[in-house]
């Protein structure tokens, strides 16, 4: 922090931003910096520009960002996770480009594309983005999306509380991404371990960002958690007993209970070190008797539960999809809720594992790897349950069908390498090495970025009425597959033969084809990338052809396939009375299931509101403030959040009725519409002849 | 058919009666806080005062799970409260011994005590 701050602007002036460094030395390292700035502020105008142009202002503020429809905030999770994704993937290429070109020697430390500090910044804000603003969005979009139509319910049991959920988890985002023009990020990882993230070591803005990223999206997620369990266990449609939910639902459940007793240990980890940083405490300081070993024992309390509650949402849609696209029911339903239960509870059993190396005495590591060691169980019995269920079964080699082989073949390489550094005397040869890096990355992506775009091709039909082009699918996925293999099998190579992570340079020339090898999978991962975007495009130009108005295309099992596509706001024209488990389907074998209700009633919807989107606005504006010193914006913003909490709180509000004559008509038009269609068989699933009405004498899951 | 899924006010129950219930939570709530903060300021023996800010803390948990979030063990719902609290309890167990175990073995291999920091602690800590 240089010189004083002043009252009104507090720590902010106009050498923040990386054009400031760019004039000061030109190298390649501050013009990608000022790149990446460039590229924030161009593309922040580029949509503006479009909506402008497009006169989408008034459609994206009336439909999107005021509605409390979890289906469309679900929808608005996951774009804003793709396009936090198409950050950290840029990042992780030019964190490769950089190791290809790092090669130093011990009396030239400072080589390569960029800066030691950038590069330093680069790994945090990637870390923090992939698991933040990427994954955690992807997973709490897609089950706000799917949740509430597989269990019966019209929505979540707090509308508007998602919609606040939401608002806080883009704040969050914002302010992560506003760090690159203004100021830098944090250098400490995306863990930000103290004491060098404390004021002594790290007195610049960079921490406060990554800090209030995580304070304001945490406390969103907290909330996600608890709407999610409520509407688990008070929103399901009658007869639908906790057994015959979808198994998605069962992994929601297992993610929301742990969302509720995780996320808080994260933000006390995180308000104790802003306590540090803003207040003059000392809970992990040096001096003053301050212990920052306790700082990785809590942030590592939320840290392991997160990486279940990332795989486990993957799992539910590894279960529905193994099941549809093999045309069976789903093997071993029961072992797989008794598994996804254990590993959601077990996973608080393990945290050590993170901080083997802190100095404690063998006693302790050995107790949590053996705890580490059990919850490997219960994912190998979830990877034969899907193995037997697609066992002589008529698979279909669609995309998520090819998301879900990789992720059996690479996942469980992920998987036992964690096994491996589950065992204390190994862990402390390799931790701290790109070993342990290609570990978490072999578990995250073939574990949660499979999953989750699995669930998107999936689920896509449902939310925009046409299906996503299954060749350029299939291609998005063997380039995610093969960039994984580029990119992470050199790591642990890497990792065996010494190279810390987070190193900026090294000295062993030997590291370096595996560094290129590497880098290629890095270019593939982007490949991968612009793939995924030309399949949306793409699918988008043919939707007339892709459309599935009858809104069954995959011939599925539950409850969500029962409705049109795109499905309407209100989701069921009447709920459905639960019979069975995979009830859509149980109705297909009975004959018959596109029967119209008996009658038809009036509808209550939760009435748009801009609560959420003056939440967030204002949460952002607290961050910033938080992170620039300018206090009397925080102070202005923290009232203005609590004022809006406390006017809503007081004012009666009427949620929007659907008359009952609306609701019968489009159901009507649908229902005649299905009888009209020709159903098709799963032969022709891929073809134009799919109309989202399926053959139900086929139909045997 | 069409049940609502915003908050519905129950007829069969008094608004008074509910009214009632928030209130004492208040109070109890904020006498302990009172409570925690006087034994603060005391000048009783350190380890007095953590005993009675952690049950004043313990206390209020239970007062807001009652009086706020309705908890209770005899309606129609007992048996769910009763699991959500005994799965809570056992989470909680889980962290805070853990935590006890992990950090009492950490502080008994780097020798420290109390006495230790407040000789070591250095004439100028860089605050704020």
């Amino acid at each position: 922090m240089s010189g004083q701050s002043s009252p009104t602007f507090g720590n902010l002036d106009w050498e923040v931003t990386p054009y400031t460094d760019l004039l000061e030395h030109v190298n390649s390292s501050t013009i990608i910096g000022a790149g990446a700035a460039s590229v924030l502020v161009l593309g922040a105008f580029a949509g503006i520009a479009l909506l402008t142009y497009m006169r989408w202002w008034k459609p994206l503020f009336r439909d999107w960002l005021t509605s409390a429809d979890a289906k469309k905030i679900g929808i608005m999770y996951i774009a804003l996770a793709l396009v936090m994704m198409a950050r950290g993937i840029i990042e992780g290429l030019v964190m490769r480009a950089h190791q290809a070109t790092a090669l130093g020697a011990l009396d030239k430390a400072e080589t390569g594309l960029v800066a030691p500090d950038h590069f330093a910044q680069l790994f945090s804000t990637h870390g923090t983005i992939m698991i933040f603003f990427v994954a955690m969005p992807l997973l709490i979009g897609l089950i706000n999306f799917v949740l509430p139509q597989q269990l019966g319910a019209r929505d979540m049991a707090f509308p508007v509380l998602n919609q606040v959920s939401l608002g806080l988890t883009a704040a969050g985002a914002g302010l992560v991404m506003v760090s690159l023009l203004i100021g830098d990020f944090g250098t400490g990882g995306w863990t930000m371990y103290p004491p060098y993230t404390g004021l002594d070591y790290s007195p610049g803005e960079g921490v406060d960002y990554w800090l209030w990223a995580i304070l304001i999206s945490g406390v969103g997620s907290t909330l996600t958690g608890m709407n999610f369990a409520v509407t688990i266990f008070k929103s399901r449609a009658p007869g639908m007993h906790l057994m015959r939910m979808p198994l998605f639902c069962w992994t929601s459940l297992c993610v929301a209970i742990m969302l509720i007793y995780a996320m808080p240990a994260l933000t006390v980890s995180s308000a104790m070190l802003a306590l540090d940083r803003y207040a003059g405490f000392h809970f992990f300081t040096n001096a003053s008797g301050g212990n920052m070993m306790n700082y990785a024992n809590i942030f590592w309390m939320f840290g392991h539960p997160e990486v279940y509650i990332l795989i486990l949402p993957a799992f539910g849609v590894f279960s529905e999809i193994s099941s549809t696209y093999s045309g069976k029911r789903l093997y071993g339903y029961t072992s797989l809720v008794i598994a996804s239960m254990s590993i959601a509870v077990v996973s608080f059993m393990v945290w050590l594992h993170h901080f083997f190396t802190m100095g404690q005495s063998a006693g302790v590591n050995i107790a949590f790897g053996i705890a580490t060691m059990i919850i490997g169980i219960p994912t190998g019995v979830k990877i034969y349950d899907w193995m037997a269920t697609m066992w002589r079964g008529r698979v279909r080699i669609t995309a998520p069908v090819v998301y879900l082989v990789g992720f059996f073949l690479l996942f469980v390489i992920g998987g036992l390498s964690g096994i491996i550094l589950a065992n204390p005397s190994i862990d402390y040869q390799v931790h701290n090495t790109t070993f342990l890096v290609a570990h978490f990355h072999n578990v995250i992506i073939p574990g949660v970025l499979y999953g989750m775009l699995a669930g998107v091709h999936y689920w896509f039909p449902k939310a925009f009425g046409f299906r996503l082009d299954e060749s350029w699918g299939r291609r998005t996925a063997l380039l995610f597959v093969g960039g994984f293999i580029f990119t992470f099998m050199p790591l642990y190579v890497l990792g065996l033969m010494g190279l810390p992570r987070r190193s900026p340079t090294f000295q062993d020339p030997d590291f370096l084809p595996w560094m290129y090898i590497a880098s290629f999978g890095a270019v593939l991962m982007l490949a991968a990338l612009f793939c995924l975007l030309w399949t949306f495009w793409k699918s988008y130009r043919h939707r007339m052809s892709l459309s599935v108005p009858g809104g069954d295309p995959w011939n599925g099992s539950s409850l969500e396939w029962s409705t049109p596509a795109p499905v309407p706001e209100w989701t069921f024209a009447s709920i459905p009375k639960v019979q069975a488990r995979g009830d859509w389907g149980e109705t297909k074998r009975a004959g018959d299931p596109w029967r119209a209700p008996d009658s038809y009633a009036d509808i209550e919807m939760p009435a748009n509101t801009a609560h959420g989107l003056i939440i967030a606005g204002m949460a952002f504006a607290l961050g910033f403030a938080m992170v620039w010193h300018i206090w009397w914006l925080a102070a202005l913003s923290f009232f203005a959040i609590t004022a809006a909490l406390i006017w809503r709180g007081m004012r009666v509000i009427e949620p929007r009725i659907i008359p009952a004559r609306q609701v019968e008509e489009e159901d009507r038009r649908f229902r005649e519409y299905v009888a009209g269609a020709t159903p098709i068989t799963r032969a022709d699933e891929e073809s134009e002849r799919n109309r989202g009405v399926p053959d139900c004498s086929e139909f045997a899951g | 058919m069409t049940r609502p899924n915003t908050g519905e006010l129950q007829p069969e129950e008094a608004p008074g009666a509910e009214l009632k219930s928030y209130a004492v939570g208040l109070l109890v709530s904020f006498l302990l806080s009172a409570g925690a903060f006087a034994a603060a300021f005391s000048e009783l023996p350190t380890n007095w005062k953590v005993i009675i800010i952690c049950l004043a803390a313990l206390l209020q948990i239970m007062a807001h799970l009652r009086n706020f979030l309705h908890l209770n063990f005899s309606g129609g719902q007992s048996r769910e409260d009763l699991l959500l609290v005994m799965f809570s309890v056992c989470l909680l167990v889980i962290m805070a011994g853990g935590t006890w175990y992990i950090m009492s073995d950490l502080s008994g291999r780097m020798h420290q005590n109390g006495a230790d920091h407040a000789m070591e602690r250095p004439a100028a800590s860089q605050g704020l």
